[in-house]
This record gives C-alpha cells, sequence and structure tokens, in this order.
C-alpha cells in the first residue's frame, strides 16, 4: 500500500558555515558576522550524512490553510506551538500525554494528539484546527450547539475535531451510534456530557450528507 | 523534556550513521511512546532521529514470499490494508484494539513492538526491574497488572506490544538495519528478558534501526483476542493470538502465544501440544487454557489475571474455528 511520499521538509541550512568551517568562523568573525554564526549555530550542527539541528530553529507550518513561521526548540510539542507562540488557542492542553483528546488536531487528514507531536516534524504538512472549521448550519460546530454538546466546554474542541475527521472519512455512509462511539473513542469528556456529543455527531452527519 | 538534538534522516542509512553519531541518540516513530516517556523524565534523549518520514518505511509489499510491512506505516495504514484484513485477521484484530483512532492514526508498526513496558515502577523512575535494597519493589508492592508467568526472576513487567504476539503466532520476522548492512531475525528475538547489570528488555542495539516486518502467506485460521479493563485506551491484561494448520477439522500444526502476562511474549507449547490432532470446540479449547496456565505463579494482587488468560485462549482458538460463542 503505497503511501504519500513525504515533501521536502528540508531547514533553512546556512551551508556556509558548515561544520568544521563553523568553529572556525565563530573564532575570527565579528560583529554582525558573529551574530549570524550565533543564530546558524543553534539552527545546524552539520555532521558528515545527517542532518542535526538543535536550539532555536525557525520552521514554517501551515496551519487552516495559512503558512505561519515560527521559532521553536525540537522539543516543543506542536500544542504548546499553537497555544503559546501562535496563538491558536482552540486545542487544549488538558492531559497533555496522549490520553484525553482535549488537543486534537488535524494533520493530513488524520485527527492525531497534538500534545505528542513535536512541532519540528510538522513542516510541508497541513494542519487543521477548530477554529478553520465552517460554523454554518452545516458544520460540527454548530451541531454541537444545537444539541448541547458541551457543559463546562474544555474538551469540547478536541470532541468536535475529531467529531469532524471522523465524519469526514465516513462521508456518504450510513453513521450509526456504535460507529460514532468508536470513532470518538480517543476522546473524554469528565463533565460526562456523552449523549449530546453522540447527538451532535449522528446530526452533524445527516447536515453533511 | 529535556531539550535534544534532532535529525530527519532520509535513508535509513543515514537513520543509523545519526543513531550511531552521539550517545544516548533514540530513534523517534509516531511519537505515543517516547515523547510521554520524555516529559516523564524516564528517557532523556541526547538526540532525536525521527523515523517517520523516510519514504522507504512506509508502505507494504504483497509478494509470493509474505507481506512485508515497512516499520514506519501507522496502525492505521496497517488496518486500512486489504491483504491483512484478508488473510491476517489476528494481526488485524490486535492492530484495531491498540489506543484510540488518534493514537492508531499516530503510532507506528515499529514503534508498536518497540514501545517500552507499562510497568508504573519503570515509568515512575525506578528501574525496569524496579529494585530498591535488593528487593523488588513489584513483588512487595502493587503488582496487579504484572506478570503471571516467569515470576522466579527479577523481571515482572509485562511485554507491552499487542503487534508482536500475532506476529510471533504467524512466523514473522524482522529485518534491522545496523551499521553493517541488514540482518533479519524472528519477531521473538526483538525481546529478552532482562537481568541485574543487563536492564533491557529490546535486543536492537541503539544505533539500529527496524526496518520492516515480513510475516509470511497465510495459512490455515489465525485470530487473537485480549482482555482489557477499559473498552478502548488500555493495553490488554491478556492478550492471546493463535495461528493453526488445519487438517479437516483437526489442527495439524498449532502456534498458541500469550502478551501481557509475561516480560517477554510467551509461546505455550503446553497449550499447542494438547490441541494437535484434535477439533476445536468448547472442550478441547478448555483443555488448551488450563495446558497453558499449568506453570502460571501469579504475584500478590493479580491472580485474577490467570483466569482471563485460559479465557482469552479459549476465546482465541474459538474465533479462530469462527465461533464467536461469547457475543451471541
Amino acid at each position: 500500500m503505497p503511501d504519500q511520499e513525504p515533501q521536502n521538509r528540508g531547514h533553512n541550512r546556512r551551508d556556509f558555515l558548515r561544520g568544521s568551517g563553523l568553529a572556525a568562523a565563530g573564532a575570527v568573525l565579528g560583529g554582525q558576522a558573529t551574530a549570524a554564526y550565533e543564530e546558524a549555530k543553534a539552527d545546524l550542527i552539520a555532521e558528515q550524512g545527517a542532518k542535526v539541528v538543535s536550539g532555536e530553529v525557525e520552521i514554517t507550518l501551515k496551519i487552516n490553510g495559512e503558512n505561519k513561521a515560527v521559532k521553536v526548540e525540537p522539543r516543543c510539542t506542536l500544542l504548546d506551538t499553537l497555544r503559546d507562540r501562535l496563538e491558536i488557542t482552540g486545542p487544549k492542553r488538558v492531559c497533555d500525554r496522549a490520553s484525553c483528546g482535549a488537543c486534537t488536531v488535524i494533520i493530513d487528514g488524520e485527527a492525531v494528539y497534538s500534545c505528542t507531536t513535536l512541532a519540528i516534524t510538522c513542516q510541508g504538512k497541513t494542519i487543521e484546527t477548530v477554529e478553520g472549521f465552517d460554523t454554518g448550519p452545516k458544520g460540527v460546530p454548530h451541531a454541537f450547539h444545537q444539541h448541547d454538546g458541551l457543559m463546562c466546554g474544555y474538551c469540547t474542541p478536541g470532541f468536535v475535531t475529531a467529531c469532524k475527521n471522523f465524519l469526514d472519512k465516513n462521508k456518504g455512509k450510513e453513521v450509526t451510534l456504535e460507529d460514532v462511539k468508536k470513532g470518538l473513542d480517543g476522546n473524554i469528556c469528565r463533565c460526562g456530557t456523552y449523549i449530546g456529543v453522540f447527538e451532535a455527531a449522528l446530526a452533524a452527519a445527516k447536515a453533511m450528507k | 523534556m529535556k531539550a535534544f538534538e534532532f535529525a530527519g534522516p532520509t535513508t535509513p542509512e543515514l537513520a543509523v550513521q545519526a543513531l550511531a553519531g552521539k550517545a544516548g541518540a533514540e530513534a523517534l516513530g509516531g511519537g505515543t511512546d517516547l515523547v510521554n516517556r520524555m516529559k516523564d523524565y524516564v528517557s532523556s534523549p541526547s538526540r532525536i532521529v525521527y523515523l517517520k518520514d523516510i519514504a522507504g518505511f512506509r508502505h507494504t509489499d504483497a509478494t509470493p514470499t509474505g507481506l512485508t510491512i515497512g516499520a514506519g506505516i501507522t496502525l492505521a495504514n496497517l488496518l486500512a490494508d486489504p491483504v491483512v484484513a484478508k488473510d491476517y485477521p489476528g494481526l488485524r484484530q490486535a492492530a484495531l484494539e491498540v489506543g484510540t483512532p488518534q493514537i492508531r492514526a499516530m503510532a507506528t508498526v515499529g514503534g508498536n513492538l518497540l514501545q517500552r513496558p507499562r510497568c508504573w515502577y519503570y515509568r515512575s523512575g525506578f528501574g525496569l526491574l524496579a529494585m530498591k535494597d535488593g528487593k523488588s519493589m513489584v513483588r512487595a508492592g502493587d503488582n496487579r497488572y504484572h506478570a503471571i508467568f516467569m515470576t522466579e526472576g527479577d523481571a515482572l513487567f509485562v511485554a507491552p506490544s499487542s503487534l508482536a504476539i500475532p506476529l510471533i503466532a504467524l512466523g514473522a520476522t524482522a529485518t534491522i538495519q545496523g551499521g553493517e548492512g541488514k540482518r533479519t531475525i524472528p519477531v521473538e528475538r526483538l525481546y529478552q528478558v532482562p537481568k541485574p547489570g543487563m536492564e533491557r528488555e529490546l535486543t536492537i542495539k541503539a544505533e539500529e534501526v527496524l526496518l520492516s516486518i515480513t510475516v509470511p502467506p497465510a495459512k490455515g485460521k489465525n485470530a487473537s483476542y485480549e482482555a482489557r479493563w477499559k473498552q478502548s485506551h488500555d493495553w490488554p491484561l491478556a492478550l492471546c493470538s493463535v495461528n493453526l494448520t488445519m487438517d479437516g477439522e483437526a489442527v495439524s500444526d498449532a502456534r498458541i502465544i500469550l502478551g501481557a502476562v509475561a516480560p517477554v511474549p510467551l509461546r505455550s507449547s503446553a497449550a499447542e501440544d494438547s490441541i494437535k490432532g484434535k477439533a476445536i470446540n468448547m472442550t478441547t479449547a478448555d483443555v488448551a487454557a488450563a495446558a497453558a496456565v499449568s506453570t502460571a505463579k501469579p504475584l500478590s494482587m493479580n491472580k485474577y489475571k490467570v483466569n482471563l488468560t485460559k479465557t482469552v485462549i479459549k476465546r482465541a482458538l474459538m474465533s479462530a474455528a469462527g465461533k464467536h460463542y461469547w457475543e451471541a
């Protein structure tokens, strides 16, 4: 089963400052050049064969159709990058351990946990968050509103995102309550408002037809 | 999470080079295990080598000698594969019950096989053997989810991979890329029982990369059945995969593998021997299950797992025979 070939996700390389040249350049350059050296050091430790980055790296993420440049360390999760650096606060930080679903986003058409995805691995991919969804009468957010699919609301963006992805994947199919339960079992609601969530999902499935 | 260097190699050879290039480097697939271990400071790699974008890792290939599954394909990809659905229902069933839709969209086959144990002493930083003053914290402590076989040893955690169980039942092999080229081993040889001074349950070396799994052509019947606490988002309490060669109604050859009951995937030759030459029905399945657990030595809090293990063996055998009696 062939999978989609990954696109070129190369980082901005500063090839003029590679390898041992990097240290040598740092030793003799001053002023602006030193700043460039520091930046390059953070961005790239050149090594034979493999490209390695550390420190702050500038990456570009395509979120809800818009390219956004952001500086992150390799250890930054996509969730923290979205919330703390890009002010995209739909995805919520709850368990931060891939256990609750509140951070769900859609990457290249698949609902995933953004708390357990490193931002640096998302370059060149298409990221969708709840902010980009259709809020009109045929959209999933409207169905949640109409069917009271929330109480405190903190899990809701994750549920809406997982629900939209599940329904997009099952377009044209007759979706049953059992299907909805299985499709949304990666999300947890501590208030326990599952009945409203399931009703909203079934109504949204009808509206999308 | 501690800071680390990040490498995104484009070929398996470059990945091996990047892993060998720094002590403490670790490979990253879907991240559902490693990223959480890093957040909890159970693992703090100096360098992450990201494997999921390596193109060659991400497809399955059906040939007359079997199905080759790239280590980088996700469990969702595996579930969508028509050959898996048709020939390897035991593998499909085990994959279907892993985690949640989101986990299955992220997690890779290689990552599932090489995930680290879920033992809460290990996950709390006490090490795989969880020894304190020369004594096992597991044996004296809360061991409700721990091993019921091989418990005379020091390793009391259970091997966590759900996919390893059907793959071993099916006789699958793993192909591994190292610095000196590729090697192929049976999937069961990915695992070992750690002991004091050798606290590693995986045999793969730090600089090696799991490339693919090859499952031989299916013959006969295969099935898996697992018991969990939760309906989803949980690891099995007990899991059984069977692969049966049939001679008419009778079983001529059997492989019966148990998961989540020992520090390695466990093959039950006692159960296999008891079912050979017989038809599968409630009586013979019961006898096979009883034979399998006759050597179980549960810990202080997990005797219930012995009965659960009997049930999953019985249900896996009956499922292979197409008799889902518990659904009626």
